[in-house]
Order: C-alpha cells, then structure tokens, then sequence
C-alpha cells in the first residue's frame, strides 16, 4: 500500500529525515518509534504532505502511484489521515460545517452523491455516538476549548467519518489519561476494517498494549536503526534508546 | 485649499436651488437649520489628511471634493426589482427609497396623517411608526423637531453640515414605550447608479421606554457609477429600551459611502449595532454613542471587506459619561487586493464614570500582501474604578488551520473560504434576528465567493 524508499527531507534547510525505507501493507499495523527529535513527527507530516516540509530525495508511492506529487487535500481524497498530534483549534468554524466539506469531497472523488446538510447531521451523529462523544459537540467549532481528551476523541470521530485506508496516527496518546487512551483506542481498533493499515507514531511503548503492531520500526537521526516485532518495543520500554542510539553511531 | 475654492461654488448654487424648489416641504424652522447648515459646511470645507487632523489621518476625501456632484432627479420605480433585497421572512416594515426619494410602490408602510399625530403617538402597546422623515415634518411631530439635528450638530462635520443643509426626506421611526416589535423594520436605500449622483439620507429612530426592535438599514446599487451617499442616522433611546441596528452596505464599486451615527442612550437602554461593509469605492463611518446614563450598555460590531482599492475606514466612538455603564466593541476587517482598512475607536471614560466596563477587540485578515490596516484604539480614562480591554490584530489566514482542513479532503478554496468565514462569524452572529442575519450572512458569502 505505502512503499517509502530512501526518503530525504529538510525542515528550515535542515536535513531531518536522511534516508527512511518504509514499507507498509495492507491490513498492516506498524509502529514508527524513537528518541525526540529523530523525525518521527517529519515523517508523518511528510507523508500527510503539509508545507514547508520539503523533500529533497528518494520515493513514496501510495497504491502505486506518486504520493509526493500530490497537494494534501488529494491524499486525503485517497485514504490517508494523519491524526495530529496537536489538533489544530479554529474559531468560527463549525466541526460539522468542516467535516460535511471534507467528507463530501471525498464522496466527489470517489464519484458518489454528495450528502445534503440533514443527511449529513445523521451521519455525524451516528458517528459521534460510536466514538462516545457528544453530539452536541459536533455544533461547536472546530477543537476551540476542546480538552486534550476531547480533540483527540474529536480525531478518532473524524477517521469514523471519512474512513481512511492508511491511518497515521502522531503520538495519539499523548495528553490522554489511562481511561481515556483505552475509548480512544478502542475507537480506533473498532474502525479498523479490513483493508485499513496503520502507522503509529510514538516515543512511548504504553500506547502498543492497546494497538498491537505488527512492526515496530526506531527511528534514530532521521533514518530506521532497527526494525523488529512487538518484542522490540518492549525492549525499548526496558532499556530506552541509548543503546540504539550508539549502534547508530549518534 | 484650492479644491474648496473650486467645489463649494457647486454645492452653493445647488443649496440656492435646493431651497427655492427642490425642497418639497419647508416650514421655517427647517429652512434656518439647512441655511445655517450649509453656512457650516461653506465654513468647514472637506476634512484634509493634514497633518493634526487627527481623524481624517488616513482617509483622503479629495476625490469627494473635487468632483462636482448634483442632487437626484426623483427616478421612477418601474423596472425596480426588489426580490433580490428581500428579507427572508413573512412580514417587515419597509419603507424604500430610491436616489434618495421615497417609492410608496415599493413600501409596506404608507403613514397616514393619523398615525402621526402627537396626540397618538407613543401610546402604550401601539404598532411602531415607520414612515417617511417628509410627512413626521409636515405633520409636525414634536419629537422631530427637538430631535433632529440635535445629536448630529452640523457645526463640526462638513459631512454632516451636508447632509442637513440638504434635508428633505428619510426615514423616521418611532417605538412607542413597552411595544415589541417582532417583525423587522427595513430601511432600503438604493441607488440608480446615476454618475455623479448624491444622496442624503437621513434617519431619525426614537426607541421609547423598554421598547424593543431590529432595524435593518440596507444601501444598494442597481449600477456601477462614482456617486455619493452621504448618511446620517441619530438614535435616541428612552430607559430600557433594546435596540438592535444592521446596516448593511453594498455599494457599487466606484460609490463613495458616507456614513455617520450618533446614538444617546437612557438608564439601562441596550443597543445593539452591526455594520458591514462589503461594497464602495471610498467608506467611511461613524459610529458614536453617548452612555448616558447608568445600566446603558451597548454592544458595537463590524465587518469590512476590502477588495480592488477600496478603502474603508470604521471611526468608532464611545462616551462613557455615566457610571456603570457597559460598552464592547467587536470589529472585523478582512482586506485583500490593494484594499485599505482603517478603524480608530475612541472610548471616553469621564471621571464619574465608575465601574464603567469597556472592551473593544479590532482584528485584520490581510489576504494580500498589497492590502493594508491601520488601526488604533484612542482610550482616554479619568475614572480609577474600571474594566477597560481593548485588542488589535492583523494577520494572515492561520496556515496551520488551513493544513489541518486540506489534510480532511478539503481543497485550497473551500478551506480558504471556511477560515475566512470562521473569521467573520463572531461579528455576524451578533445579529439577534433570525431574518436579517441569514439575509446578511447571504450577502457575505456572496460577497466573499465571487471575489475568489
């Protein structure tokens, strides 16, 4: 589904990811972990394809075709979603308002009716109580005054509408609580039809007891230092970076 | 100097023919006020950008000065289609006026001569009077003749001094004390287009004791010429009355807008007041209000648009000369092309003014990088017992924002629009009324989407 092949990238003019091979399949869960400051974040918004992040080598095809090529919005369209790290507030505008657009442009791309205001408003709120949140909080505007619970719950409301093929989900735990990290996940494993795949970006393990991996890859200085399985991660959890760091070279 | 040597000679013969026959009515009373009115305007001249004129720093009224303007020929309605200006509800009080002269077959409100008598008006639980300026002169309503004039002298305001030198007609309202209004009351003003063109509006509300009502003032063009509108509306309000004022302005695109409102405001009256801009060549507006009294409190809000070179300049002022009165202010500016954006307000808090509660937020969406805002507050605070805010910001559309919605589907234009509607939606949203919000919030997205 998503081939990376020795992809360079610059931020500022300064070189963050210095040549990650990624390869990601169908019904696949990996998991991208390592130290602050390796590019983990880079790699995610790289991918998502967001501005002033510029590539500068290698390759990453999407269904075969050139995901590099493409504005966001079209990479949207096609599947992908990148669930922020720190969701985005915006005053004025309405979550339905916002999701109604993004959802109908999605229906446009896929060649199906677009869904009228009232129709959409049953959707939503179908949605909303799948992910146990309020409906009423579908009127307010986008993340404004959310809690940090609240706008990552307000990511997961978003995957179940749009229903992404390949989810990337950046640091999805972080600011989340025990309990609330377990309905997020749950949210997200509830979603996880088939034919969906998952990239998890975390500097922590807690987050793989909810939503197993199938790979974990670490990522040190802008490149995958060692790939591996579950028992990877774990062995992070114990022994933390240092150790990978040093086999790097860092 | 000179342009007032060369332009006051044509407003001159124009006031000399004005007052011996274009002015249908004329008790004595109101020619002295126009003749000494215009004597004020030959005196003043049109404000210069000078240096130490203060509000007319970055307004430049030059182009009004220089041309050579001429009183509206009274136009038919025919062909006049309204449709287009409708409200989106079953009932309004409309009074329509086209080039400045009233169209009886375009109004729901023909004011019969019993309506306005003294004898019957403000009477408790009566319907409001909406009719025309020209019949509450005639049929000498009292309430006129101490009103008008008196909150917008002409001694100080060229604009002003005009627009009662060449008074004649308008709109004249009146809400009885304790009477709710529920439906709106629309104020349509709409120009032929007529090159060269000038009209004076003039409105006069008189909102009695613990009355309630929206009023809409709407300006149009049916065609794109240089004309000028030149507005004045005074506001008097009687104890706890709520007023909510819409003005809406659409002129066409070479129009030059003239606006001016004063407002004075009773023990715990409330007023309400949305301006937006979207059209015009040169606007600026005045909006002041003199709190009065305590428990006054009056919520002030704006939206401009600029776009092509259009320059719009928001003067807003407040008088607090009562203690425990409350003012709050809530401008919005978005600014593209090469388009010019200006708002001062002014917030007087007098020395016995405490617990006086004062806020005003100012803030600017430039979406070019030709486009340009000046703004400044003008705070003058002589009370020590007092809550006074004010805030102003000018930036671009939140490029974060605008990746978190293309990274949803949405494309560059939709997400583009969302934002900027988002923006403006604080300011909308003030608008109590059901009707005259969504006809405003139409008028708006209209504006914004055929611009992009």
């Amino acid at each position: 589904m998503l081939e990376v092949r020795d992809l360079h990238a610059e931020v500022n003019g300064v070189e963050i990811l210095k040549g990650v091979d990624l390869s990601v399949g169908v019904d696949e869960t990996h998991a991208i972990m390592g130290p602050n400051g390796s590019g983990k974040s880079t790699l995610a918004y790289v991918l998502a394809g967001r501005p002033g992040y510029e590539v500068t080598a290698g390759s990453v095809t999407f269904d075969g075709d050139d995901l590099l090529a493409l504005p966001a919005e079209e990479r949207a369209r096609r599947g992908l979603f990148l669930s922020f790290q720190h969701p985005v507030e915006i005053p004025g505008v309405r979550m339905d308002h916002f999701l109604r657009a993004g959802y109908n442009e999605l229906r446009k791309n896929a060649g199906e009716e677009q869904l009228d205001p009232l129709k959409f408003d049953r959707l939503i709120r179908s949605k909303a109580k799948a992910v146990e949140m309020e409906p009423a909080m579908t009127k307010r505007a986008v993340n404004e005054g959310f809690s940090g619970g609240e706008k990552k719950r307000n990511e997961v409301l978003q995957m179940a509408v749009l229903e992404p093929r390949l989810r990337i989900l950046d640091e999805i735990d972080s600011g989340l609580d025990v309990d609330a990290l377990r309905e997020v996940a749950r949210g997200i494993t509830d979603l996880s039809v088939p034919g969906t795949s998952t990239i998890l970006v975390t500097h922590y393990d807690r987050v793989l007891s909810y939503l197993e991996p199938d790979h974990v890859h670490v990522l040190i200085d802008g490149r995958i230092a060692r790939s591996g399985g579950r028992a990877l991660a774990k062995e992070i959890e114990e022994r933390g970076y240092d150790w990978l760091e040093a086999g790097a070279g860092v | 100097m000179t342009q007032h040597a060369t332009a006051t000679p044509s407003w001159a013969d124009q006031f000399h023919r004005f007052e011996h026959n274009g002015a249908e009515i004329s008790p004595a009373w109101l020619r002295d006020v126009r003749k000494s009115a215009f004597g004020n305007f030959e005196r003043l001249g049109f404000p210069t950008a000078r240096k130490g004129n203060e509000p007319w720093k970055y307004t430049n009224v030059r182009p009004i000065a220089e041309a050579a303007f001429t009183l509206a020929e009274h136009a038919p309605d025919a062909g006049i289609d309204l449709h287009a200006y409708e409200l989106p509800c079953p009932r309004v009080h409309q009074l329509v006026f086209v080039d400045g002269h009233y169209e009886p077959g375009l109004s729901t409100e023909p004011v019969s001569e019993a309506g306005l008598h003294s004898d019957v008006l403000g009477r408790h639980g009566d319907g409001p009077v909406v009719g025309r300026l020209a019949d509450a002169i005639e049929y000498r309503v009292p309430l006129v003749r101490e009103q008008l004039g008196r909150l917008a002298p002409a001694e100080g305001n060229a604009f002003t001094a005009l627009n009662t030198a060449f008074l004649r007609d308008g709109a004249f309202v009146q809400i009885p004390d304790g009477t709710f209004v529920p439906e709106p009351i629309y104020l349509l003003f709409i120009s032929t287009g007529a090159q060269a063109v000038v009209t004076h509006p003039r409105v006069l509300i008189a909102a009695g004791a613990d009355s309630s009502a929206t009023v809409l003032q709407s300006f149009h063009s049916l065609d794109g010429g240089a004309y000028l509108t030149n507005a004045l509306t005074e506001v008097v309000t009687s104890p706890g009355a709520n007023l909510r004022l819409c003005t809406l302005q659409i002129e066409s695109g070479d129009a030059f807008h003239i606006a001016t409102t004063r407002m004075e405001q009773a023990r715990d009256s409330r007023v309400s007041s949305v301006v937006v801009d979207l059209g015009g060549q040169l606007v600026r507006r005045e909006t002041a209000t003199l709190l009065g009294a305590s428990g006054a409190d009056v919520n002030l809000c704006g939206l401009y648009y600029g776009a092509g070179e259009r320059h719009v300049d928001n003067q807003t002022f407040v008088d607090h000369a009562a203690p425990g009165a409350s003012s709050n202010e809530v401008y919005k500016g978005i600014l593209d092309d090469s388009s010019h954006g200006v708002f001062s307000g002014g917030v007087l808090v007098r020395p016995d003014s405490q617990q006086t509660v004062a806020h005003q937020v100012n803030k600017n969406l430039l979406l070019s990088s030709d486009a340009e805002v000046d703004t400044q507050p003008k705070l003058e605070i002589y009370a020590d017992d007092v809550t006074c805010t004010h805030g102003a910001a000018v930036g671009q559309l939140d490029a974060d924002a605008l990746f978190y919605l293309k990274s949803r589907g949405i494309g560059e234009d939709v997400a583009r629009n969302l934002l900027v509607h988002g923006f403006v939606s604080e300011v909308l949203d003030a608008i109590e009324d059901g009707a005259v919000r969504q006809h405003v919030e139409q008028a708006v997205a209209e504006c914004l989407s055929g611009s992009r």
